[in-house]
C-alpha cells in the first residue's frame, strides 16, 4: 500500500460517516445502540421539524448535559468552605488552564438553562401540548422547572462573593414570608438562621448531588412518558385528520362461503395510526438534527464565554451590603413584587413578603400544575401553534410572560442605587469607596 | 420494494457543516487565548534581559509560568512576581530597568519583612490573585482595596510612601512608634494630645460621647454622608475634610475643630483608615518599640505647653486629662463652657461633685436637667479621676 492509499485510507478513517442502505438497518440502529435506542425507530416528521418544538426541550437537555460535564470539573477546583471558596474562583479565573473557560461555560450555560426551561414551558403551553394523558408530563415538566431553579438558586451562592451572599440573602428572606412553615424552611436550607459555612456547604451538597440526581430521575422519566403519551403532540393532528378520513374499501376477496353474500367483509375504515408518509427513520434524521442542536447550543455557550466572564465581585462580606442587592435575574420579577408591593402605612411598614414571595408565585404555579385539568378547549387544538379556539388563554398566559420578562428586564437593567428607577442614558450615582 | 425514502431536510448538512466549523473555530480561540496569556511575552522579556546581563546560567533555568508568593498563614496570594520578574534581582541587574522588571528599592526594612513571606500585596494593596496587569493593579469594579500606587497617592496630595503607612499599620498599630512611618507616628502622637479618647472609644478605653473606632477602617463607605464634602467621594475624603473642619462637614457634629495643619489630618486620616478587623498569628505581630528607642525624630508635633515650675497639681490635671480638648480659660466657649471665673459660680464642694460625676449632678439637681441643651446636647464624660485628681482639679478651678 503506497503512502498515498495509507493517508486515504486513514482520511476515510477519520472522515466516516453512515448511511443506512435499507430501512432495516436504519431501524437496528437506533435499537441496537444503547444511546439511541431510548428514541423510537420512527418519528412523526411533524415532531422533528424546527417550527413546532423548536427544540427547546432538546436544548435544556444538551444545556443540562453541557452543566453535568463543566460541573464536574469545577469540583476538581472548588473547596465549599467560607475562607476558601472564594480564592478557588479567583483561582479558575487567573491561574487554572482554562478555568475561565470551565467557570465561564457553567454560568452562561445555567442562565441559559433557565431562560431555555421557560421557553419550553411556554412552547408546550401555546401548542396546548399538556392535554389528555400528557397533562401528567406537564407536571414533571413543571418539577424540573422548580428543579433548574433550585439547582441554579444553590449554585448562585457557592463563589462566595458579594453578589452570591446577598442574593441568596434576598432569595431566602423571601422564602421565611411563606406562612407558618416559611421559617422553617429557610433554617433548614441555610442549616441555621444566618448564610455562613452551614449554608454554604448545604446549597454545594444539593448543587452538586440532590438536585442534578433528582433531575436525571425526573428526565428520564420525562422522556420515557414522551414516547409512553405517544410522541410529542405534534401528531394529534394528524391522528384526527386520520380518524375522520376513512380509506377507501379495498375490494372484498373471499374464498370462503361468505362471498356469495353481499357487501364487504370486516375492514378497518379509518385510523389514528400513523402512515409512513407521516414518518422518517430516527436513524439519522433525528440523530442527525440532534448533534446539529448540540453544536449550536455548545457553541453559543462557547461564544458566551469568550466574549464576557462570568460575574464576580468582591469576597462575601456580611457587614456591607451592596447597593442595590439583586436576586438572580429570574426571581428579580419576584423582588420587584416584593418591593412594590411593601408600602410604608405611617410609621409601619407592611412586608410585601407574603404577596410578592408566597402568594403570587403560589397562585401562578398552582393554576399552572391543575390547569391541564381546567382546559376545556376542544381536540382540534392540540398539537399547533395558537389555535383560534385557545386564543383567550394563551393571550392570558402570554400576558402573564411578559409581564414577568418586564419585571425582570426594569429590575436588572432600571433599577440602580437605594432601588430607585434609572432610566437608559441616565448615570447611576457612583457609589463612595474607601479611597 | 419502495426505495429507502429521502432524508426530510437537506439542509441540515449544510448547517452540521456551518456549526462543526464555528465549534472548531471557537475551540481554536480558546486554546489560542490559554496559550497567549498577558504574562507569556513578559517573561520571555526579562529572559532576554537576564542573557544580555550576563546571567546566562539563571536565563537558562529560566521556565515559563505563572509564579506565586504564597503565605497562607496571612492570607497572601501574590502573583505580581509573574510578571514582576526583578524584584529580588537588586545586586545583579541594573536599578533602572523599566518596570515590570525594575528591582526592588532596597529599604531598610526589607530584612524584617522578606518577600518570601510577606509578599506584595500586604504592603501594596491591589489584587495578587490577578494574572492580568488591569484586574492586579486596579483590581476592577469590584475589588474595594487598589494597589496604592504613586497617582493614587497624588490624589490625596501624598507621596506613595505615606499612602503605604496606612497598610503598615495594620500590623503595626499598637506600636508606640515606628521607624519609617513618620505620619502615622505624627497621627498617634495627635491622638494622644487631643485626647481623643476624651469622647472615643478605642478598643475598650475611651469616652462614649463620640462613635467607637476600634474598627473604623471596615466601616461601609456607604454610611458616611457627602453631602458637604467636596471632590470624589471616598472616606479619606470625608475624614481628611472633616478632620479639618468638623462644621462643614456635619452641620450639627459636637466635634472640636482642633485647627489641624492639612498635613496631620492627613496623618490621622491614613491611621483611622488602617484600623480594620485584621487576623495576623501573634509571630508578625511586632514588638511595640519604646518612644524612647526610636532613633528618629516626630515631625510637626507642637511641644507640650511647659510646665510652670511650682505650679499646682490642678493645672497639671486639667492639662493631661484632656480638659483642654472642650474648655478654655478665658479664650471663649468651645464645646465646653469657658472656664474663666468658674470659682465665683460654684464652690469648690459643688466643683468637686462634679467632676466626679457629672450625670449624678444633673440627677440630683432637676432644675439643671436642661444644661447640656446650651452645649449641643453634650454632657460632660465622666473621666474617672481619682480622689486627689479631684481635690486637686477643684483647687485649681477655684481659684479662676
Amino acid at each position: 500500500m503506497t503512502a498515498r492509499e495509507r493517508a486515504g485510507a486513514l482520511w476515510r478513517r477519520l472522515t466516516w460517516t453512515w448511511q443506512p442502505a435499507s430501512e432495516l438497518e436504519s431501524g437496528d440502529a437506533i435499537v441496537r445502540n444503547l444511546w439511541l435506542h431510548w428514541f423510537p425507530a420512527k418519528v412523526a416528521r411533524a415532531s422533528a421539524s424546527w417550527n413546532y418544538s423548536l427544540w427547546l426541550g432538546a436544548a435544556s437537555a444538551i444545556l443540562f448535559l453541557i452543566l453535568n460535564v463543566t460541573g464536574l470539573l469545577l469540583m476538581f477546583f472548588y473547596v465549599p468552605s467560607t475562607e476558601r471558596a472564594y480564592g478557588s474562583m479567583k483561582d479558575l479565573d487567573y491561574a487554572v488552564t482554562l478555568g475561565w473557560l470551565l467557570r465561564n461555560q457553567h454560568r452562561w450555560a445555567a442562565h441559559a438553562m433557565v431562560g431555555v426551561v421557560f421557553l419550553h414551558m411556554a412552547r408546550v403551553f401555546f401548542t396546548g401540548a399538556y392535554r389528555g394523558q400528557r397533562a401528567w408530563n406537564w407536571l414533571v415538566g413543571l418539577a424540573l422547572l422548580l428543579s433548574t431553579l433550585l439547582a441554579s438558586f444553590t449554585g448562585y451562592l457557592l463563589p462566595w462573593d458579594q453578589l452570591a451572599f446577598w442574593a441568596v440573602t434576598v432569595g431566602t428572606n423571601i422564602a421565611r414570608e411563606a406562612p407558618l412553615i416559611g421559617g422553617w424552611i429557610r433554617f433548614v436550607l441555610l442549616g441555621g438562621s444566618e448564610i455562613g459555612q452551614n449554608a454554604l456547604l448545604r446549597f454545594y451538597v444539593l448543587h452538586v448531588f440532590f438536585l442534578p440526581a433528582i433531575m436525571w430521575i425526573l428526565f428520564a422519566y420525562h422522556m420515557w412518558r414522551v414516547r409512553r403519551d405517544g410522541g410529542l403532540a405534534a401528531v394529534e393532528p394528524i391522528r384526527l385528520a386520520r380518524a375522520v378520513q376513512p380509506k377507501a374499501v379495498p375490494a372484498t376477496k373471499s374464498y370462503s362461503l361468505f362471498g356469495l353474500t353481499r357487501g364487504t367483509s370486516v375492514v378497518v375504515r379509518s385510523s389514528t395510526e400513523l402512515e409512513e408518509k407521516d414518518e422518517v427513520f430516527s436513524s439519522p434524521n433525528l440523530t442527525r438534527r440532534l448533534v446539529l442542536v448540540f453544536l449550536i447550543v455548545f457553541n453559543v455557550t462557547l461564544l458566551w464565554s469568550l466574549l464576557a466572564g462570568a460575574p464576580l465581585e468582591e469576597a462575601a462580606n456580611p457587614a456591607v451590603t451592596p447597593n442595590p442587592a439583586k436576586a438572580p435575574w429570574y426571581f428579580l420579577w419576584l423582588q420587584e413584587l416584593v418591593a412594590s408591593t411593601t408600602i410604608p402605612i405611617g410609621g409601619i411598614r407592611i412586608s410585601g413578603g407574603l404577596i410578592g414571595g408566597i402568594v403570587v408565585p403560589g397562585i401562578l404555579l398552582s393554576v399552572a400544575a391543575i390547569w391541564p385539568w381546567l382546559d376545556r378547549s376542544p381536540a382540534d387544538s392540540e398539537g399547533v401553534w395558537f389555535p383560534p379556539r385557545r386564543r383567550r388563554q394563551n393571550l392570558t398566559f402570554t400576558l402573564i410572560f411578559a409581564v414577568i420578562i418586564a419585571l425582570i428586564l426594569i429590575d436588572v437593567f432600571l433599577r440602580g442605587p437605594y432601588w430607585h428607577l434609572y432610566w437608559p442614558g441616565t448615570a447611576w450615582p457612583t457609589m463612595p469607596r474607601s479611597l | 420494494m419502495e426505495p429507502r425514502r429521502q432524508d426530510f431536510e437537506r439542509a441540515d448538512y449544510a448547517w452540521m457543516v456551518i456549526a462543526s466549523v464555528v465549534f472548531f473555530l471557537l475551540v481554536a480561540i480558546a486554546a489560542w487565548r490559554a496559550l497567549h496569556a498577558e504574562w507569556q511575552p513578559i517573561q520571555r522579556q526579562f529572559r532576554t534581559i537576564l542573557e544580555g546581563h550576563d546571567q546566562i546560567e539563571a536565563a537558562r533555568r529560566f521556565d515559563l509560568g505563572i509564579r506565586q508568593i504564597w503565605n497562607p498563614e496571612i492570607g497572601v496570594v501574590d502573583r505580581c512576581v509573574t510578571c514582576h520578574l526583578g524584584y529580588e534581582w537588586g545586586s545583579r541587574l541594573p536599578a533602572d530597568l523599566p518596570q515590570p522588571f525594575a528591582p526592588h528599592p532596597a529599604l531598610s526594612y526589607l530584612d524584617q519583612h522578606p518577600f518570601t513571606s510577606f509578599g506584595c500585596t500586604v504592603c501594596h494593596g491591589g489584587q495578587g490573585w490577578a494574572t492580568q496587569s488591569a484586574a492586579a493593579h486596579t483590581g476592577g469594579e469590584h475589588w474595594d482595596d487598589p494597589m496604592l500606587s504613586k497617582a493614587l497617592a497624588l490624589r490625596y496630595g501624598l507621596a506613595q510612601s505615606q499612602l503605604i503607612q496606612m497598610r503598615c499599620n495594620y500590623c503595626h498599630r499598637h506600636d508606640l512608634s515606628t521607624p519609617g512611618m513618620d505620619e502615622i507616628n505624627e497621627a498617634k502622637v495627635l491622638f494622644k494630645k487631643k485626647k481623643c479618647l476624651v469622647c472615643h472609644a478605642v478598643e475598650g478605653r475611651g469616652g462614649l460621647t463620640a462613635p467607637e473606632l476600634t474598627y473604623f477602617g471596615d466601616k461601609n463607605p456607604e454610611l458616611f454622608d457627602f453631602s458637604r464634602v467636596d471632590g470624589p467621594r471616598t472616606v479619606f475624603n470625608w475624614n481628611f475634610q472633616h478632620l479639618m473642619d468638623p462644621d462643614k462637614v456635619s452641620p450639627k457634629t459636637t466635634h472640636p475643630t482642633f485647627g489641624f495643619q492639612p498635613e496631620q489630618a492627613k496623618a490621622l486620616t491614613l491611621m483611622l483608615l488602617s484600623w480594620k478587623r485584621n487576623s495576623f498569628p501573634p509571630q508578625y505581630i511586632p514588638r511595640p518599640i519604646e518612644i524612647a528607642e526610636a532613633p528618629y525624630k516626630i515631625v510637626n508635633v507642637a511641644p507640650e505647653p511647659p510646665m510652670v515650675p511650682g505650679a499646682d497639681a490642678g493645672r497639671q490635671v486639667f492639662h493631661t486629662r484632656g480638659c483642654a480638648a472642650c474648655h478654655t480659660v478665658g479664650a471663649g466657649k468651645l464645646l465646653g463652657p469657658d472656664l474663666q471665673g468658674v470659682g465665683t459660680r460654684h464652690d469648690q464642694n459643688w466643683l468637686r461633685e462634679w467632676l466626679a460625676d457629672p450625670a449624678a449632678v444633673i440627677r440630683a439637681h432637676p432644675d439643671l436637667a436642661n444644661w447640656p441643651q446650651e452645649y449641643e446636647g453634650v454632657l460632660m464624660p465622666n473621666q474617672n479621676l481619682s480622689p486627689a485628681e479631684i481635690d486637686a482639679l477643684a483647687a485649681y478651678l477655684s481659684r479662676l
